[in-house]
This record gives C-alpha cells, sequence and structure tokens, in this order.
C-alpha cells in the first residue's frame, strides 16, 4: 500500500530531479534508435508489388460481390436535381401550310327533288255526317284510374274479396293481394255453411302473412250472424300453406271477406 | 243431385287441401246408402280460375345469325316450363299481340289485357348474343295494373349455346312459378334419373325434367335397376346384378365413378331409398333368407332391420317431410300391400284392402302416397296396373292414369305437382317409357322413347 500521505520535506530531501530528468532523455533516445534501427534494416531489398520468389498477393474484394442488398439505381430524370442538365428543346423553324387541293372539298351538287303523287283528297261527304256525341263531362287530364287496394274474385255461389291494410302495398303489389285472394278463395269449400242460414250474409277475417309468405293469426273480425259461414271462413284461411315470399316489408294484414250469395 | 266429377276431381288434386273434397266424392260415390243431398257439391270455389298468363316471344336484341336458333330454343323451352307448371291458364300464342316488347319501355298493356289474349301476366323480354355471350332480359309484367305493373325483372348473361339457352329458359321459368305460384320453388331445373335398356343391359341414364339432354351416367355393362338420388344431387344409389346377385351400389355424381357402399351381411339387396336428410339408406335385404327392410348409413355401414314378419317387404321409402315414417310393400298376407310403419318399425298400418299395390312414392309435403295398383289382380280378371295416389291420413284415393296400359314406379316432383311414371301401352316390357303428368292425371307428357324404365325425380 502507497503512502498518500504528502510529505514537503521528504520531497525536498533528496532533490535529485536533475538526474531522472537526463536519465529519462537517454532512454527515450535509446528507444527512438531502436526503432529507427529496425526500419532500417528489417525487410531491406524488397519492396510490395516486386517481381520476387516471394511475392506477396492482394486480395481485392468488389463491393458489388458483397452479400447486401442491391443499390436502386437512381433515375436521372428529376430535371432540377439532375446533374446532367436536360438538353434544351429544339426549336423548328415555322412551316407554311401548302395550299388546298382545289378537288378537296366537295361541292354540292344540285340535286332534283323526287316527285311525290298527290295524295288524292278524299271528297266531302255529300250528306251530312251525325257527329259524334261530345262527353258531357269536363276532361281534367289522362289518368290510369284510381287503384283500389283490393281484389274481387266472383265465385259460383259468392264473392271473396281480399283487401290490404297497408294501402301502399297494396296499391304497389296488386298482383299479390290478387294471388292472396285466389289462393284463399280456392280454398274456401262453401259447402261448409250451412246454406239456409248462411245466404246473402258475409264474414270479414282478418289475418296477418309473414315475410316468407305463410299466413298466421285469423282471427273474425266481423261475425255474419252464421257460425258455419264463419267456421268455413276461418278454414278457408287455415288451410293455405303459403301464398309466396312477400314482395317488400316484413308482414302485412289481409282483411278479407266472404260474401255468401246462393247455396 | 248436382254431381259434376268431371272436371274438378282431377282440378282439386293440385290443392292438398283438395283432396279431403274428392275423397268425400268417391265416398258417396260408392256408398250404398247413399242420400240426395241437394247442396252437395264436389266444385269447391267454382269460378276461381288460374292466373292467365302471356307467353310472348323475346325479341331478338342482335342480329347475330346465332340468335335466331337460340331465340328458338329460348322461347319454346319457356313456353313448355309454364305451361306444364300446372299452375297457370296460358294464353294460346295465337292469340297474343303481334308486337314482340323487348323493354317495359315498348310494351302496351292494354293490347294485353284486352280481348283475345286477356292476360292477367304477361311474360317478355329481349334475347341477343355478343362475343360469344348470350344476354336475356326478362320481365313479368300485371296486365292489370297499369300504374305499377313490374312485378319480376331478371337478367342471364351466359355461354351463348343451345344448353345454356335452355337452361336460361328455364330459371327464368321457376322464378315467374316461385312468384306467383303460392312460394313453392319451380321445377324446371330438376333432373329424372331412370333406367335405359339397351343391348341386354340396363344402365343408369338421366335427363331434364322435360326429356332433354339425355345421357348415361353410369357405363357398368350389366342390369341396374331403381336409380335413387340423394337429397343433395350427389350421389345415386341404386341395385345392380354382379358376382354376388343384386346388391346396393353407389355412384358419386360429384366424382363421376362408382363410390364405395357395402351393404354386408349377402343376400339380394334390392330398392334403396335415402332418408330426407340424406345420413340413412332403407333397402330390402334377402340375408336371412326372407326379404326384409333394412336401414344403414349412408355408406352401407351398421345396417339394422326393422321389418321382422314372414312374408316379402320391398320397396321402402321413407317420409319426406318428417323422414320418421317408411311406406313399403309386404306380402305378409299374400298379394303385395301397401303398408306404413315408423322408422323404428312400430305402428305398422296397412293401407290398401286388396288387389296387387306396389312401387310407392311419398310426395314431398308427406300428405301422399303415389303407387302402382292393380286392384282386380288374378287369373281372367279385367283391369290393369294404373297410378294411383292415396291421402296417407284418410287412406281415400284416387285413380290418375285410366286405359294406357301398365303403368309403374310413379315418383313425385320436387313441387308435389307432377308425377313421373313408366308406362307401357302394350303391356310388353320392351315398349316401356317414361311419361310426366300433373298430380292430378292431366297434361300427360312422354319423356322418353321406348326402352326406359324406373324413373326417380330429383329432389331439387
Amino acid at each position: 500500500m502507497a503512502d498518500l500521505s504528502w510529505n514537503p520535506d521528504d520531497q525536498f530531501a533528496d532533490d535529485n530531479l536533475r538526474k531522472n530528468f537526463f536519465g529519462s532523455l537517454v532512454l527515450h533516445i535509446t528507444v527512438a534508435a531502436a526503432i529507427a534501427g529496425l526500419a532500417y534494416f528489417h525487410n531491406r531489398g524488397h519492396s510490395w508489388g516486386e517481381n520476387a520468389a516471394t511475392a506477396g498477393a492482394i486480395q481485392a474484394t468488389m463491393v458489388a460481390s458483397l452479400p447486401l442488398p442491391p443499390k436502386q439505381r437512381e433515375l436521372d430524370t428529376g430535371v432540377l436535381t439532375s446533374e446532367n442538365p436536360s438538353p434544351a428543346p429544339l426549336i423548328a423553324p415555322l412551316k407554311t401550310e401548302p395550299p388546298p387541293d382545289p378537288h378537296e372539298v366537295a361541292l354540292p351538287e344540285k340535286v332534283k327533288p323526287p316527285k311525290v303523287a298527290e295524295k288524292p283528297t278524299p271528297a266531302p261527304p255529300k250528306h251530312p255526317q251525325p257527329t259524334p256525341p261530345q262527353p258531357n263531362k269536363a276532361v281534367t287530364g289522362e289518368t290510369a284510374g284510381i287503384r283500389i287496394p283490393q281484389s274481387t274474385l266472383e265465385l259460383k255461389n259468392g264473392t271473396a274479396s281480399a283487401m290490404v291494410q297497408d294501402r301502399t302495398f297494396g296499391s304497389r303489389f296488386a298482383y299479390y293481394v290478387n294471388i292472396v285472394n285466389r289462393t284463399v278463395a280456392q280454398n274456401w269449400f262453401t259447402q261448409e255453411a250451412d246454406p239456409r242460414a248462411s245466404v246473402g250474409k258475409s264474414v270479414t277475417v282478418l289475418f296477418d302473412i309473414d315475410r316468407a309468405g305463410t299466413p298466421s293469426n285469423p282471427r273474425i273480425e266481423t261475425r255474419s250472424g252464421s257460425p258455419s259461414l264463419d267456421q268455413s271462413a276461418l278454414r278457408a284461411v287455415q288451410r293455405v300453406e303459403g301464398f309466396g315470399p312477400l314482395p317488400a316489408g316484413d308482414h302485412i294484414t289481409v282483411e278479407y271477406t266472404f260474401h255468401y250469395t246462393q247455396p | 243431385m248436382k254431381y259434376r266429377p268431371a272436371r274438378s276431381l282431377e282440378k282439386l288434386l293440385l290443392r292438398p287441401a283438395g283432396l279431403f273434397l274428392i275423397a268425400f266424392a268417391l265416398l258417396t260415390f260408392s256408398s250404398v246408402t247413399l242420400q240426395a243431398q241437394d247442396w252437395f257439391k264436389t266444385e269447391t270455389s267454382a269460378g276461381v280460375s288460374n292466373i292467365r298468363l302471356a307467353v310472348a316471344d323475346f325479341k331478338p336484341a342482335s342480329v347475330d345469325p346465332q340468335t335466331a336458333s337460340l331465340k328458338q330454343t329460348f322461347d319454346s323451352t319457356l313456353f313448355n316450363d309454364l305451361s306444364s307448371a300446372g299452375i297457370f291458364d296460358i294464353v294460346s300464342k295465337s292469340l297474343l299481340p303481334q308486337a314482340t316488347p323487348g323493354a317495359p319501355g315498348e310494351i302496351n298493356l292494354a293490347q294485353w289485357s284486352a280481348a283475345p289474349a286477356n292476360a292477367a301476366m304477361i311474360a317478355f323480354g329481349a334475347l341477343g348474343t355478343s362475343g360469344g355471350r348470350l344476354t336475356v332480359n326478362g320481365f313479368l309484367f300485371d296486365a292489370k295494373n297499369t300504374q305499377f305493373p313490374q312485378v319480376l325483372s331478371k337478367q342471364y348473361s351466359e355461354e351463348a349455346n343451345e344448353e345454356m339457352a335452355r337452361q336460361v329458359a328455364h330459371r327464368f321459368a321457376d322464378e315467374i312459378i316461385f312468384r306467383l305460384g303460392g312460394g313453392i320453388p319451380g321445377i324446371a331445373e330438376t333432373k329424372i334419373y331412370y333406367v335405359k335398356v339397351g343391348g341386354g343391359n340396363k344402365e343408369i341414364w338421366a335427363m331434364d325434367y322435360d326429356g332433354a339432354n339425355q345421357h348415361e351416367i353410369t357405363h357398368l355393362g350389366t342390369v341396374s335397376i331403381s336409380p335413387r338420388v340423394s337429397p343433395d344431387n350427389s350421389r345415386i344409389a341404386f341395385s345392380s346384378l354382379g358376382k354376388d346377385g343384386f346388391q346396393i351400389r353407389m355412384y358419386s355424381l360429384l366424382l363421376n365413378r362408382m363410390v364405395n357402399f357395402s351393404s354386408g351381411g349377402g343376400g339380394t339387396n334390392l330398392s334403396p331409398a335415402w332418408s330426407p336428410n340424406g345420413r340413412d339408406i332403407a333397402f330390402s335385404s334377402s340375408r336371412t333368407g326372407d326379404p326384409e327392410i333394412y336401414i344403414a348409413d349412408s355408406n352401407g355401414g351398421s345396417a339394422r332391420r326393422v321389418t321382422s314378419f314372414r312374408g316379402p317387404d320391398v320397396s321402402p321409402v321413407f317420409n319426406p317431410k318428417t323422414g320418421s315414417q317408411i311406406a313399403w310393400i309386404s306380402g305378409r298376407t299374400h298379394l303385395p300391400q301397401l303398408y306404413i310403419m315408423d322408422a323404428d318399425g312400430s305402428a305398422i298400418t296397412r293401407l290398401t284392402d286388396g288387389g296387387y299395390a306396389t312401387s310407392p312414392s311419398w310426395s314431398p309435403n308427406g300428405q301422399f302416397l303415389a303407387f302402382a295398383w292393380d286392384r282386380k289382380y288374378g287369373p281372367g280378371a279385367p283391369g290393369g296396373q294404373d297410378i294411383y295416389v292415396m291421402e296417407v291420413a284418410t287412406k281415400r284415393w284416387i285413380q290418375v292414369t285410366h286405359d294406357i296400359g301398365r303403368c309403374d314406379f310413379p315418383s313425385w316432383s320436387p313441387d308435389g305437382r307432377h308425377l313421373v311414371f313408366a308406362n307401357s301401352p302394350d303391356g310388353r316390357a320392351s315398349s316401356t317409357r317414361i311419361v310426366s303428368m300433373l298430380a292430378d292425371g292431366t297434361g300427360r307428357r312422354n319423356l322418353t322413347g321406348p326402352g326406359a324404365d324406373m324413373p326417380n325425380w330429383s329432389w331439387k
């Protein structure tokens, strides 16, 4: 363990600084002389690349063969950043147009108008013709008629009419209301109703049709007064398996009236 | 008594519920204690007619030389599909207006809804070919609704050839039938599998529902009978004569080759029948010496016996609606009769009361059984084998073929409105042909010439 305490008296006591300095100088000169001497004597007589029997070899590694991703070739198309400025466009000398060929533009020739035979005008009738009866109603414009969202079928012994409560649906998809009416009417067996009690009576049945076209929840809206007629109407709806998928909407409610006219 | 069976009997069967009345009429017919009932009528809802549909010739949309022949194919196919659908009153082509509208803007509804066409609905459109493509625009218009006439509009673009022209017509017809026929899909794209007799062999063939496009399926060089297509149209089960007698074999329509079906157990195995979920196959097997009904899974494994009575049990068919009932033919009381039972072999019910009943087919809604029946079977007895339809719940039946020779092997169409069957006008097996008709016996059409037998209508 070195003694780290500083004692000035101890330092000045053996003041051999001069002797140490010259010692160090001699040592450095000796080392420098040794290096210079070694360099002078070592490999003396041969140089790199010299045609000698024991010539050294140098391997040069091409940068391009390094297994590194290839460098993108820079496109020198940027006009402003390009190192070789693009040449200025050539200014073509002005050319004068050759004069047009005299036969280039076809001149219209005179065309004779085709002769058209005159149509014989029908001779005016000798006797005054009766005028067709004039409409005695004010004409307010052509209309396609008003669509009532209801479909009525005349049956052999009654009338069946279907009405959709959604009026937009009924007029837009009248064909569907027709199918509903036709299908239920085909399944209405009128002989289930007692003719003595049912003649001239009507029953109205409500039912829903879901998206797939299946009827559900048939209920009697207006009773006819003849229980057998009411029952036959309910059964007509219950017999139907489906009307086909609804063309629009989630469900519709149909009001169906059975009218029993004759046995 | 006002009794008018002629028209209504046939008409009624197209509506399932109508059979109640038909049967009622038949009961009245045969009843000895017939009482005059003044109010009784078989006409249920007289005056309700079918939808009157006009099918216009499509307008050629291009002057390609191919267009004319494709249009001819398309027009005739569409007309035939719609007229054989059984739910329309088709306007005769001679009553149609001269104009051929090709687009909604070109049609004059009043022209079609007025006499003589009197159409309630009009199917029309345009057909053109360009660059090898066939483009069809089809429309269905409600002639009576001038404000919103359009019911349906469809566009098809397919490769331009005769086959695709027929396919497009089938698809458009099916759309119309689906829309106007109560939501039951049309059958114009379905197939019929059948047995073709030729050169001592019988091979399984297939054709479209209208008899077109007949082509061979199997090339086994032996006798293959009773083809039954699976519910997903992927496989055909049939019985084929091999070195160990008749065995159930299976042909894959997806791989176009035979696939394995090992019914096992030996004996003669006949008449396979698919369950509606496609997982089970019922067949008759004589592995115990007596033909009995077995049910195996779809590749022949785990076969189990469901009938156990002395006497042959053959021709099983599943109830396609529920899959939980089997109708079959049993000879336990000497002559073959039609029976039904639950799929586990319980609740056996005999449906026919006599005669000689064969080859049942269960209607897709599960309500009816069609079968061939010779009601006066025996030596010297008059009568022939005809197709009958029976309502399962009530055992009431009607006869749907009359005086056209020997009829056998009925098969229901997937919409339940048609039947296909084998018919031999002179009773000889060689002249058997395949005939389709509406389920009420009307609209009969020959689909093939002689030499075709055992039709089976695909499930969809």
